[in-house]
């Protein structure tokens, strides 16, 4: 694990809203290549931090450093660009545009076209939208998203707007896959489809963090797990460390003093 | 640190399936967006022969008055529309166009043609001026400070002296180019032009072809994608790496630089302007037109701008009774079409067949993906 360059390392990471401290000196780190889940019981800080690392919220103190750079500044837009992507706990597509156009918006920075293009519709602009029409229909295609790419997100079940969130999340072209609960509202067909499909993710060289509450998915599939409670960390290491902590048991069922209280 | 990182292509997560790209579309006018061309095409030669059918001065005048409707209303669906910025002010900028080549061309000596150039960069800096600090708020809020912006422009026009106080600013002159003045008229094959009423309303109609055709493809490339975006949800389009800002910054500029144009041409249509002409209900009729026609749908906005503009003249044999009338047939359609008349997600809405085919891929899309059988390989 040691060998693996250091991706994204937060450091005493701390987030306030008024009195309630939501995140509290969290340090963690993400390495290349790695699929890390962050779990944790309800409240424990796990959206908080991930909206921190993205750039949502801005951190009351601590440091983020992504690829050696500090982004405890940054617009969200510019970390996106920096490499690092994320899904949203609720879904949220763009839903009045077509599935195939929500996820060639993912392309925004990385294409090379002016205003001046579109508005004249010069060579650059049929190549750039035609390239990019074939990444989008492609991410659509490697996250196993069958159907009629020109309809309207609306139109989908729950679990096939999941997927086009996660393709137009890849097509930002990411190094760091922040997924925030893929899991939720999917059966159980649907969460064997995300496991592969996220260890696919893996293969490409992206790093992903996972929330979730999943427990079977988290064990199953992360090389770590990094235990939140009341905003820090208090735990980190491999699934079989984790289920064995007593500070974890104790997190998630409560300890004997308090039972005896 | 640059406003956008460029990543070489080697650095690029590439799909791993990636097939060759798809060749282009060829132009077919059975489809749908290629009927919707040869619709276009068609509407514009009908308004190109209007004058050769009937010359009458009142037809004409108020088709161009409909024509720079149709202007500031393409220029507020960026806005409104693409962006999804309510903006009550819109008018603000039509002023502003119309008063800056209004002074350039009376006080400053300038011809109409090279007052064109001053007056896209003075409508430049205004929205950036008003949209720098109103476009980091949101909704509710973005319409009220617009709705104030709009008054300070039209007090400010009110009261200063080089833009005319309340009387305003008369005798803009018409356009000449190399020596030929539009005044002076024009004779082509034994028909003869006047200057005034006729030549304006093809001026309008060719500008307004213009703004049709650019803003529509606008729309279609990766800046009307970003709007969209931005539309739809903020916050969605920041984790896309789309800076909102600087893209709604973008939306605001491009509504400000048409309502100008369509501004000098109004100015030079009338030769004259007051601050009158500027008041919140123009804001108001213009926003009604885009959402009556349809949000972010060009031919529905052409549609809502005439309508808006030429309905009270219709009805104008009820007398007293037109703009209740007016307002009525307003409330009538927003109950039976909430979307606008012609709905931006619709290419042709009354087209039967085409219900059908989309309510078909709609179910084909959803068998698949709903038996879970699908996924990844």
């Amino acid at each position: 694990m040691s060998t693996r360059n250091t991706l994204l390392e937060v450091k005493d990471l701390h987030l306030q809203f008024g009195g309630v401290k939501a995140v509290d000196g969290l340090t963690m780190s993400v390495h290349e290549n790695e699929i890390v889940s962050v779990i944790g019981p309800n409240g424990a800080g796990k959206t908080s931090a991930f909206n921190c690392i993205s750039g949502f919220y801005r951190p009351t103190g601590g440091c983020i450093t992504f690829m050696g750079k500090s982004i405890m500044r940054a617009r969200p837009s510019r970390i996106t660009q920096m490499g690092m992507a994320r899904t949203f706990q609720n879904l949220r597509l763009f839903a009045d545009m077509s599935i195939v156009d929500n996820v060639k918006t993912a392309a925004h920075a990385t294409m090379s076209q002016s205003w001046y293009d579109a508005f004249l519709h010069t060579p650059r602009f049929r190549r750039t939208e035609r390239a990019c029409e074939a990444d989008a229909l492609a991410w659509l295609d490697f996250v196993g998203f069958s159907g009629d790419p020109e309809a309207f997100v609306g139109q989908l079940p729950y679990g096939g707007q999941r997927k086009v969130e996660i393709a137009r999340a890849l097509a930002t072209s990411p190094k760091v896959l922040l997924l925030d609960e893929p899991a939720a509202g999917l059966n159980h067909t649907e969460t064997q489809h995300l496991m592969a499909l996220i260890r696919q993710i893996r293969d490409l060289g992206v790093s992903i963090v996972l929330i979730e509450h999943d427990m079977g998915l988290v064990m199953d599939i992360s090389e770590r797990i990094i235990v939140l409670n009341y905003g820090r960390e208090i735990a980190d290491g491999t699934p079989e460390e984790t289920r064995n902590n007593p500070q974890v048991i104790e997190a998630y069922l409560g300890s004997d003093e308090e039972d005896a209280q | 640190m640059p406003l956008v990182l460029k990543k070489s292509s080697s650095e690029l997560l590439v799909p791993p399936n990636r097939h060759q790209m798809p060749p282009p579309a060829p132009f077919r006018w059975r489809s749908e967006k290629g009927a919707l061309n040869v619709l276009g095409i068609a509407v514009f030669i009908l308004a190109l022969a209007v004058p050769f059918i009937t010359a009458s001065p009142y037809v004409i005048s108020i088709l161009t008055a409909g024509l720079i409707y149709v202007m500031l209303a393409l220029g507020l669906n960026v806005v409104v529309g693409y962006a999804g910025l309510l903006d009550l002010g819109y008018v603000a900028f039509f002023a502003v166009g119309a008063y800056t080549s209004g002074i350039l061309t009376t006080t400053f000596g300038f011809s109409m043609l090279e007052a064109v150039p001053v007056t896209i960069v003075v409508c430049i800096v205004a929205g950036i001026i008003i949209g720098g600090p109103t476009l980091r708020l949101r909704s509710d809020y973005l319409a009220i400070v617009t709705l104030g912006f709009g008054e300070i422009i039209r007090l400010t026009a009110r009261n200063l002296e080089i833009t005319g106080g309340a009387t305003g600013i008369s005798g803009i002159p018409s356009w000449s180019f190399f020596g030929w003045d539009m005044a002076d008229g024009l004779v082509i094959a034994g028909i003869e032009f006047n200057g005034k009423i006729l030549l304006y309303y093809f001026v309008a109609l060719v500008v307004g072809l213009v703004g049709v055709g650019g803003i529509s493809r606008l729309s279609r490339g990766k800046m009307g994608r970003a709007w969209k975006a931005v539309r739809d949800d903020e916050d969605a389009a920041e984790a896309m790496g789309i800076n909102t800002y600087f893209t709604k910054i973008t939306a605001y500029i491009i509504g400000a630089v048409w309502a100008g144009l369509a501004g000098q041409l109004m100015g030079t249509y009338l030769s004259a302007i007051s601050p009158t002409s500027f008041t919140f209900l123009y804001s108001a009729l213009i926003l009604m037109a885009v959402v009556l026609g349809g949000m972010g749908s060009t031919p529905g906005v052409i549609i809502g701008a005439l309508f808006v503009s030429l309905a009270p003249e219709f009805l104008r044999e009820f007398a007293e009774w037109r703009y209740v009338l007016f307002g009525v047939l307003l409330v009538v359609t927003m109950i039976f079409r909430p979307q606008g008349i012609w709905p931006a997600n619709a290419v042709f809405p009354w087209s039967p067949a085409l219900a059908a085919r989309r309510a078909r891929r709609a179910k084909a899309t959803e068998a698949p993906e709903g038996s879970a059988a699908g996924g990844p390989a």
